[in-house]
């Protein structure tokens, strides 16, 4: 049991990633790609911060009159998160933006129809 | 077949990821470089929150690209949402008194908690980007709830390059001035947990606040746009 | 002494403050990224010299690294930010009069911003950092690729997007990895610690990061963007895209493989991954019709001898595969530019609509040709001296196997000159039309092609100065002590 509660961070984490990765695999609507681009991304920005844990740590932001270091955790993956999470956005919402043109321009939104380019 | 090809991919992935983590026990202090920011980041920066500091100032760098990138998101938005055809005119129905007022009502305290967050950047959780959410969400209550108003483009604009301009400009003033680093701490680090305290960071921290609520609005609006 | 870092802050401001300009005049919103350019390109030469001696290690933030964020600005990192700015200028003058329609504005901030995030990811000494600039290169492109508008600009550049962000999230989760395996992000601090740990738990990262880099370095299973993504972008971004983003890719790659992990195992299989893309990338051109696809397959040919070349491990064979980096540059460029008037004119890219154009457009025809050439490997062209350095390098191995696969690289190459000569027929040798009347390509077009035929044939005349240059750049690339010296002292 220990071990489940030690490791459900990196379990979920990698499961919510082998979710994005298979449904950018597998599905023909380009919107649900782009909800698993999303995801993908959810599950890595997850991944990064439980990397970051140290156990019975707490959040590190130094408090008025606290006299001594409680065991703080690792700042620095909580930094690339918070990186990882704007360029997630930033990619979401370039997709949508192209995926509102393709639409206007084919009129459907299913990967297998959309294949002017040929070889 | 594609699902079979999906399906042994993905194995292999999990597989490589797996075997890795095995070399990263959960929960263990790993770091020298976290721990040193714990043990230095007050002296050193002058903020109470060390995920700030860290942010702003160890890796003000990425802190400058990310700010970039949502800068360039909402300029590729715009470029490829660029309207070619004519715009028909769709008849918009106007909102009830109540959620019209509502919406009026909360705007500004809306706006006021955002710029809270981002200002107390460096004393409290919170900081520029999320504050610069928060302001977003304020702009996107008003379009969805009073229907028909937008944000004049022009000014959205200026408002992004002029707070995307400050950064570069306090960077490089640290270049010019303090230690000739670039983005180095060069304001007094004042008294700690002060509000003015921290050197640049509420500045830079500000800045990245505005940018981000301007930015994440304007690329809102243009949706809505497209929508009608 | 200029400081390296302001070849990424001054292109970065500038682009930032276009909005701002163009609320005094929309007429300087286009010269903008010249000058920015300029000022990189002339930075970056001056500070040549002073690299070669010792790389310049710049801090940000004031605190030393690992605990901050620094810029390596080596020979490889200035070389390379050179040619960026080289290239960029270039087509930026050629963008003058080439974009004319569409949110003109937008194309500037995005094309500065690509050629920032290069210039960024070429500099920087630190992964999280690269992974960064990575993504604005990235996700400009993106833009850029869809600028048109038209159908075929809108699904390349949804295909493209996808299949790069993806492989940005795998380059993310093996940086996470690498983090929690050695606990600093710093390049130099990585490579020192990289034996401390097993193999096998570096194996995964190394593996995660080369697919990630590898999306947007176009190596061979990881190219299906490339043909329609470089053939349905505007030709000024083609051009960037062929001679610059990929090239970017091949530089971040190298840099994790020689210096992070000092892989030395993997060089026998970036020979076959090199060779296998070269000869799939000229067999699939050999059957085009559309020019512009024709010429984004031969840049998976020409990125697959660039990995061979840096595969075959010893520094004539970086050598080699450096200049053969900045030959393809050059010259894909110089097709590119010629290529987007002649398209313009004709109406179509489709490759019998270019007949004739030896007469109508004499002077775009001739870089064509010279493009060509250069690409496939005729002496007075810069093409000859890099391919003829990869092939000593592979013979000096001494090795039956190399011996095979420089068999094989001919091949390759011989395709090559076989499609380009079918072009090159077309161009002057077809089309019964007697009245042809010249409209040549105008002249803020016309400079850059003459300047790059320049460069190639005077380079190729003379490539003593460069192989120097290269032969510094080279040894910083595989020696990893000197570096992780150079930085952390």
């Amino acid at each position: 049991m220990s071990f489940l509660n030690n490791y459900i961070y990196y379990i979920g984490a990698l499961g919510l990633i082998l979710i994005g990765l298979y449904i950018i695999l597998v599905k023909r609507n380009l919107i649900k790609v782009i909800i698993g681009l999303s995801i993908l991304d959810t599950g890595i920005n997850l991944f990064l911060i439980s990397i970051g844990y140290m156990s019975e740590g707490t959040a590190p932001i130094f408090e008025k009159g606290e006299a001594k270091l409680a065991r703080m955790v690792d700042p620095v993956p909580q930094a690339l998160v918070l990186t990882a999470i704007v360029i997630g956005v930033a990619v979401l919402a370039l997709a949508l933006s192209l995926a509102i043109r393709l639409y206007h321009h084919y009129g459907t939104l299913n990967l297998r129809k959309i294949r002017e380019q040929r070889w | 077949m594609k699902r079979i090809i999906s399906f042994v991919l993905l194995a292999i992935v999990a597989l490589g990821i797996i075997l890795s983590l095995l070399y990263i026990p959960f929960g263990m202090p790993k770091t020298k470089v976290g721990e040193h920011y714990i043990e230095k980041g007050k002296q050193e920066t002058g903020a109470a929150n060390i995920v700030t500091a860290v942010v702003v100032n160890y890796r003000g760098f990425d802190t400058l690209g990310e700010v970039t990138v949502l800068f360039i998101s909402a300029i590729g938005l715009s470029a490829v949402l660029a309207t070619r055809g004519k715009k028909i005119a769709k008849k918009i129905e106007p909102a009830s008194a109540i959620l019209y007022t509502g919406c009026r009502f909360l705007f500004p305290l809306i706006l006021l908690f955002g710029a809270y967050i981002f200002i107390h950047g460096h004393l409290t959780p919170g900081g520029g980007f999320q504050g610069g959410a928060i302001i977003a969400s304020a702009f996107l209550l008003i379009y969805l709830g009073c229907r028909g108003r937008r944000i004049s483009e022009k000014r959205t604009k200026a408002v992004e390059s002029l707070s995307g301009l400050v950064i570069v400009v306090v960077g490089l003033i640290g270049l010019a001035v303090g230690g000739r680093y670039f983005l180095s701490n060069f304001l007094p680090k004042g008294i700690l947990f002060s509000l003015f305290s921290a050197g640049i960071i509420p500045i830079i921290y500000i800045a990245i606040g505005i940018k981000v609520g301007s930015e994440l609005a304007f690329i809102i609006d243009r949706l809505m746009e497209e929508s009608e | 002494m200029v400081n390296p870092v302001l070849l990424i802050v001054v292109p970065l401001g500038l682009s930032f403050a276009i909005p701002l300009f163009s609320l005094i005049s929309k007429r300087i919103e286009k010269y903008i990224p010249v000058a920015a350019l300029v000022f990189n390109l002339v930075v970056s030469l001056l500070l040549i010299p002073k690299v070669l001696k010792q790389p310049i290690n710049v801090f940000i933030g004031g605190y030393l690294p690992p605990f901050c964020i620094n810029l390596v600005a080596g020979p490889v990192g200035i070389l390379f930010s050179a040619l960026i700015a080289l290239i960029g200028l270039l087509v930026s003058i050629y963008a003058l009069d080439y974009i004319r329609e569409g949110a003109k504005q937008l194309y500037h901030i995005l094309y500065l911003l690509l050629l920032t995030g290069a210039t960024g990811v070429v500099l920087t000494g630190d992964i999280f950092n690269l992974f960064v600039f990575f993504e604005i290169l990235c996700i400009s492109s993106y833009a850029l690729v869809a600028y048109f508008g038209d159908r075929a600009g809108i699904e390349s550049a949804v295909k493209y997007l996808i299949q790069g962000a993806v492989g940005s999230s795998l380059m993310l989760i093996g940086i996470g990895l690498l983090y929690g395996l050695f606990g600093t992000l710093n390049m130099a601090d990585i490579a020192r610690n990289i034996d401390s740990v097993s193999s096998i738990s570096v194996f995964v990262p190394l593996v995660l990061l080369i697919t990630g880099l590898g999306v947007e370095a176009a190596i061979f299973p990881l190219n299906a963007w490339l043909p329609d993504a470089h053939s349905s972008a505007p030709s000024s971004i083609s051009a960037i895209l062929s001679g610059i983003a990929i090239k970017v890719g091949i530089y971040a790659l190298a840099r994790v493989i020689f210096t992070i992990f000092g892989a030395s195992s993997l060089l026998q299989f970036m020979v076959f991954l090199g060779l296998l893309t070269l000869l799939v990338g000229e067999v699939s051109a050999f059957s085009q019709n559309n020019i512009k696809r024709l010429l984004a397959y031969s840049s998976i040919g020409q990125i697959g001898l660039i990995v061979f070349a840096l595969g075959i491990g010893i520094t004539y064979g970086v050598v080699g595969g450096l200049f053969q980096l900045i030959s393809h540059a050059l010259s894909k460029a110089l097709l590119f530019l010629a290529v987007g008037y002649m398209i313009y004119r004709s109406g179509s890219m489709d490759i019998s609509a270019l007949e004739g154009m030896g007469k109508r457009m004499p002077l775009t025809s001739l870089a064509f040709t010279i493009g060509a050439f250069s690409l496939v490997g005729f002496p007075p062209f810069i093409g000859f001296p890099s391919k003829f350095l990869i092939i000593r390098a592979a013979l000096s191995k001494e090795e039956v196997l190399f011996t095979v696969l420089i068999a094989f690289v001919l091949l390759g190459t011989v395709i090559e000159g076989a499609y380009f000569f079918r072009v090159i027929q077309v161009l002057y040798f077809r089309g019964g039309q007697t009245d042809i009347k010249r409209e040549e390509a105008p002249v803020p077009a016309l400079i850059p092609i003459f300047i790059l035929m320049i460069l190639i044939v005077v380079i190729g005349i003379y490539p003593k100065p460069v192989t120097n240059l290269l032969n510094s750049a080279s040894s910083e690339l595989l020696n990893r002590i000197e570096y992780i010296r150079g930085v952390l002292g």
